[in-house]
């Protein structure tokens, strides 16, 4: 089985016209092809490090609002001047691009523009002519894109079940300084608690505080085997759009638990690529989920919503008999109070010190987000990897429990 | 409960009191009695006016029922045009040729009181200016300004709307990177508060005849802090209370629709409310709040969604307005509604449901007197249901869209331009949109004679049943949700437009949603307006980019001292609406936007 098609979407700066690019997405998406939607009002320099980063085949804008032939013809020049000729652009805005623009476009190297009437049929169509073949990047790449590329390989090769899990090789690709191993954070809970909203949160913190440092994150969003997923973290996360981040946005491809099968290689090569930090998010996870088994994840964040509903539900999240932080997020909520308490005193059942943060995330320079930050930044080396064998060993038998149930 | 929820009580409350009556008439013979005197008087004060034909019609046409139980359901649940709860219009006479202009035959409304007793005789008045808006927005200040003038130059009225350019519209500089391209397109750049005072050059702010319409919502308090700086500068402090028109700052549908936001929801709303309980107070005149469904339809919202959606966020506003100690009469008669009108069924009764659930809401809920339960509607025609494809049919599909705005008795309409799924419409199309107003209107006799021409109907009847439960039906889903807010951040009204939004592409692409010259009667050549496009030039988006840098290096150190007062202001929680207005004065739109970003954070899109 070959890999789905990925292509970005997105809307230009200053154009919120969203309603065609919904529908186009949702149209991609059932016939196999993986989306990376950038979202609406998005920076070309955003769009641009976003199609390298996620290593998509195409971008596809859809603009409404003017000043396409301008805005088509800067994203060519900054993917050519990155090295990035190969990621084709498409687009469309209705009866706003005329004829005569869209020769002055193509003729500045856009690859096609959609009139009109065109059906969406048309359009799956076309990408899968045009943008399911083989690349043919350009000869020298390095940096992101040389990243991104080899993450695409990785991924591939899951798809194919060829799995590539060769360590070696990715520390091999990494820099000079190959012998850092950047700090891995995973962060898991179920949908709708707010993990994406946080870690942005978090991503702004470490940016405004290390004036040097680069992080990366590796995102998931739920799909099955055969077909496409929309991948919409990047659009909710207005921080991380950064040069100093490296995001990966990743599709689950039928694997239940949170997680990709191609996740534990790709985060492997992240953690040996010169970044300080590197950040998995989970898809939204059910009360089972104990999705971070690998060695290479040094701390684990739970994040929950104060809405889990009964106090018996606590007992049957599994996730908070090993994480090593647990976030009670939208904490303005009118349960919180008493959701803090009653997740308190479920820790304090675990004979090991688990910490416990109380954050809103949505609101700008929350405290309590300050908090978290300090709690993750401050813990060291040593502390930390102390921890991990632990959390192994609890998440073994955490295993046991749940099997037993 | 919110008030939501209440209202849904209050809407059936009504329903079953409406009832009531309906078996008291039939069973209480004094209250019958009464009713058919009632019914009577009225009918025979309506007065008698001629059509150019010479025929003689009533200025108000009546059900012809004489049974008072009849009478009772028509009085209490429709009420008279300009009465509660406003089902059959506003005012008393909307688009009726004035009474002087053709002569009374006979009679004056003798009996003014209306059923409920709770109707003075202001409502009668006749709204006094045309119900046409002329949008324009294009450019730079003094090309939209010439625009203007040339729509409004055989207009006794000067009712402008304003359109503004993308970085505008999403609180930015002109200078700021990436974002050349998008100056002047798609409406007008306006920076600073000098562009402001070339944006209405020559026209009377403080007159009656006068009224600036702005289409922003996400800078709005900016923006609106502009507009005053500007006019203050013209005419002089005493010019503000006399200012008239309205500003969008609807920052819900933004959020639910058209994603032109630019704080987070809360700051946003903290924001507007500011402006609110400023303007109301300051400037009685103005509607500083335009609660808007025409983008949640076009979007892709079903007609219902689009009413159940702007009545809620309107209930939502009142409730946070009302719960900063503003008191109802100070800002219900200030809340001004914006709808879209399309083909689809339900527009034939759309607006007067949400009319009469407004009033009853207002009223029953918030305890709102006369002024305040009115729904006061501006209706756009629909853009989205223009198509490039064989555009000139869009005349066609505009007109439809018209009747049943005025059917529904809209206080303002705009007619949209065949040429739009282009470009900016040009001067050419707008004309024939205006005239095609004024051809309805004026020309035909279909409203000008008549009040309820075309109301009651019975299956306009049975659409407004439909109509009434489905949007209650929503109002509890979102009262389920936890509120207008929660339902919001959970991003449910959204993605009920997303889903509407791909069922109507889905329906044109298989044919079971007609659209002629689309997917039916395609007779293959598209047409393409032979208009020059208006797009700016670069030496205009250049100009810009000039003018803006002058202002900053002018105003430097005042801009920097303003700034630090409106972040003291925000960061001690007041309302900073005063500060803002010094702040307009001497800080372009993005510095002012950057500070309080820099406090609340940035608006995080929802997907």
């Amino acid at each position: 089985m070959s890999s789905p098609i990925r292509v970005l979407t997105a809307v230009p700066i200053c154009d919120g016209h969203d309603s065609a690019i919904n529908t186009i997405n949702l149209e991609f998406i059932r016939h196999g092809i993986e989306v990376v939607y950038l979202g609406f009002h998005r920076y070309v320099s955003d769009i641009v490090r976003a199609a390298i980063q996620e290593d998509v085949a195409a971008i596809g804008i859809s603009s409404y609002n003017g000043g396409h032939v301008e805005f088509f013809a800067e994203i060519v020049r900054q993917l050519r001047k990155r090295g990035a000729n190969d990621i084709a652009i498409f687009g469309g805005g209705g009866g706003t691009i005329t004829h005569d623009d869209v020769t002055l476009m193509k003729r500045r190297g856009v690859d096609q523009i959609f009139f009109a009437g065109t059906s969406l049929a048309d359009m799956v169509e076309y990408v899968r002519q045009h943008y399911g073949k083989k690349r043919r990047p350009g000869a020298k790449i390095n940096g992101d894109i040389a990243l991104a590329r080899k993450l695409t390989e990785i991924e591939d090769s899951f798809a194919k079940h060829k799995p590539r899990r060769s360590p070696g090789s990715a520390r091999r690709f990494g820099s000079s300084r190959n012998s850092k191993r950047a700090r891995v954070l995973g962060f898991t809970g179920p949908g709708g608690a707010g993990k994406t909203t946080l870690i942005d949160e978090l991503v702004l913190r470490f940016l405004q505080r290390n004036p040097k440092g680069r992080i990366a994150i590796l995102s998931h969003d739920p799909s099955v085997v055969g077909e496409g997923a929309l991948l919409g973290d990047r659009a909710t996360m207005i921080n991380s759009q950064d040069d100093r981040v490296f995001m990966r946005s990743m599709a689950t491809r039928g694997q239940s638990g949170g997680l990709s099968p191609a996740t534990e290689s790709c985060l492997d090569l992240l953690a040996h690529s010169d970044f300080d930090y590197v950040i998995i998010e989970t898809v939204g996870t059910g009360q089972e989920a104990l999705p971070f088994r690998s060695t290479l994840v040094d701390q684990t964040v739970l994040v929950m919503n104060p809405d889990y509903g009964a106090r018996l539900q606590l007992q049957k999240i599994v996730m908070l008999d090993v994480a090593d932080i647990v976030v009670v997020n939208k904490t303005d909520l009118e349960r919180a109070k008493a959701a803090l308490l009653e997740i308190e005193q479920r820790l304090a059942q675990n004979n090991f010190p688990q910490q416990i943060a109380a954050t809103v995330a949505k609101r700008h320079r929350d405290h309590g987000v300050d908090v978290l930050y300090d709690l993750l930044m401050q813990d060291s080396t040593g502390a930390i990897s102390g921890r991990r064998k632990q959390r192994i060993e609890r998440q073994r038998a955490a295993t046991m429990k749940t099997r037993s149930r | 409960m919110s008030k939501l929820g209440q209202v849904v009580e209050a809407v059936e409350k009504h329903g079953r009191f409406v009832l009531e009556q309906v078996k008291r008439a039939r069973s209480d013979e004094k209250f019958a009695r009464e009713l058919s005197e009632r019914w009577q008087m009225t009918k025979a004060g309506i007065p008698i006016s001629r059509a150019p034909t010479g025929l003689p019609l009533p200025r108000l046409a009546l059900p012809e029922i004489d049974e008072p139980g009849e009478i009772a359901r028509y009085l209490f649940g429709e009420g008279l045009p300009g009465e509660f709860p406003f089902l059959n219009g506003a005012y008393r006479e909307m688009y009726l040729e004035p009474l002087e202009r053709v002569g009374i035959e006979d009679g004056s409304y003798g009996n003014k009181k209306s059923p409920n007793g709770s109707q003075g005789q202001k409502n009668g008045a006749r709204p006094p200016e045309e119900p046409t808006r002329l949008f324009s927005g294009l450019m730079l200040a003094e090309d939209t300004n010439k625009r203007f003038h040339f729509l409004s130059a055989h207009q006794r009225s000067k009712r402008l709307s304003t359109a503004f350019d993308g970085p505008t519209l999403y609180g930015i500089d002109s200078d700021a990177d990436g974002v050349f391209g998008k100056i002047g397109e798609g409406g007008v750049a306006v920076d600073t508060v000098e562009d402001m005072v070339r944006l209405y050059d020559g026209f009377e702010l403080g007159s009656p005849e006068f009224s600036a319409s702005m289409t922003i919502s996400g800078p709005a308090p900016i923006i609106m802090a502009m507009y005053i700086a500007a006019a203050k500068r013209r005419f002089g402090p005493s010019v503000v209370p006399k200012l008239r028109g309205t500003i969008q700052a609807d920052i819900f549908k933004e959020v639910q629709a058209q994603n032109e936001t630019i704080f987070p929801i809360e700051a946003s709303l903290r924001f507007l409310c500011d402006m609110i309980e400023w303007t109301t107070r300051e400037m009685p005149r103005w509607y500083p709040v335009s609660i808007s469904g025409y983008h949640i339809g076009e979007a892709g919202a079903t007609p219902v969604q689009q009413a159940a959606y702007t009545l809620s966020n309107g209930f939502a506003y009142a409730e946070m307005l009302a719960a900063r100690g503003i008191p109802v009469d100070q800002f219900a008669p200030r809340l001004s509604f914006f709808l879209d009108c399309g083909l689809d069924v339900e527009y034939i009764a759309l607006s007067r449901v949400s009319r009469k659930i407004w009033a009853i809401g207002m009223r029953d809920v918030f305890g709102a007197s006369s002024r305040g339960q009115m729904f006061k509607l501006h209706t756009q025609t629909s853009g989205r249901s223009l198509i490039a494809a064989e555009f000139k049919n869009n005349l066609t599909r505009t007109a439809a869209e018209l009747m049943l705005a005025y059917m529904n008795g809209t206080n303002s309409c705009h007619s949209n331009s065949a040429d739009e799924p282009f470009t900016t419409p040009s001067e050419e199309w707008i004309r024939l949109a205006a005239h095609g107003q004024a051809i309805l209107l004026e020309e035909s006799g279909i409203f000008k004679h008549t009040m309820n021409m075309l109301s009651g109907s019975p299956g306009m009847k049975a659409v407004e049943r439909a109509v009434e439960k489905a949007i209650l039906d929503e109002f509890r889903q979102i009262e389920e949700l936890g509120g207008v807010l929660a339902a919001v951040e959970n991003r449910y009204q959204r993605s009920q437009i997303q889903n509407a939004a791909h069922r109507y592409e889905r329906q044109i692409y298989d044919g079971t949603r007609p659209v002629v010259g689309l997917n039916r009667y395609r007779d293959g050549a598209d047409e393409v307006p032979d208009i020059e496009l208006a797009r700016t030039p670069k030496a205009k988006q250049q100009l810009q980019i000039n003018r803006l840098a002058k202002f900053k290096k002018k105003n430097a150190e005042k801009a920097k001292r303003a700034l630090q007062k409106l972040g003291d202001v925000v960061e001690r929680g007041e309302n900073c609406f005063p500060a803002l207005l010094e702040a307009a004065e001497v800080c372009s739109l993005g510095q002012i936007t950057g500070r309080l970003q820099e406090l609340v954070g940035r608006f995080r899109p929802m997907v």
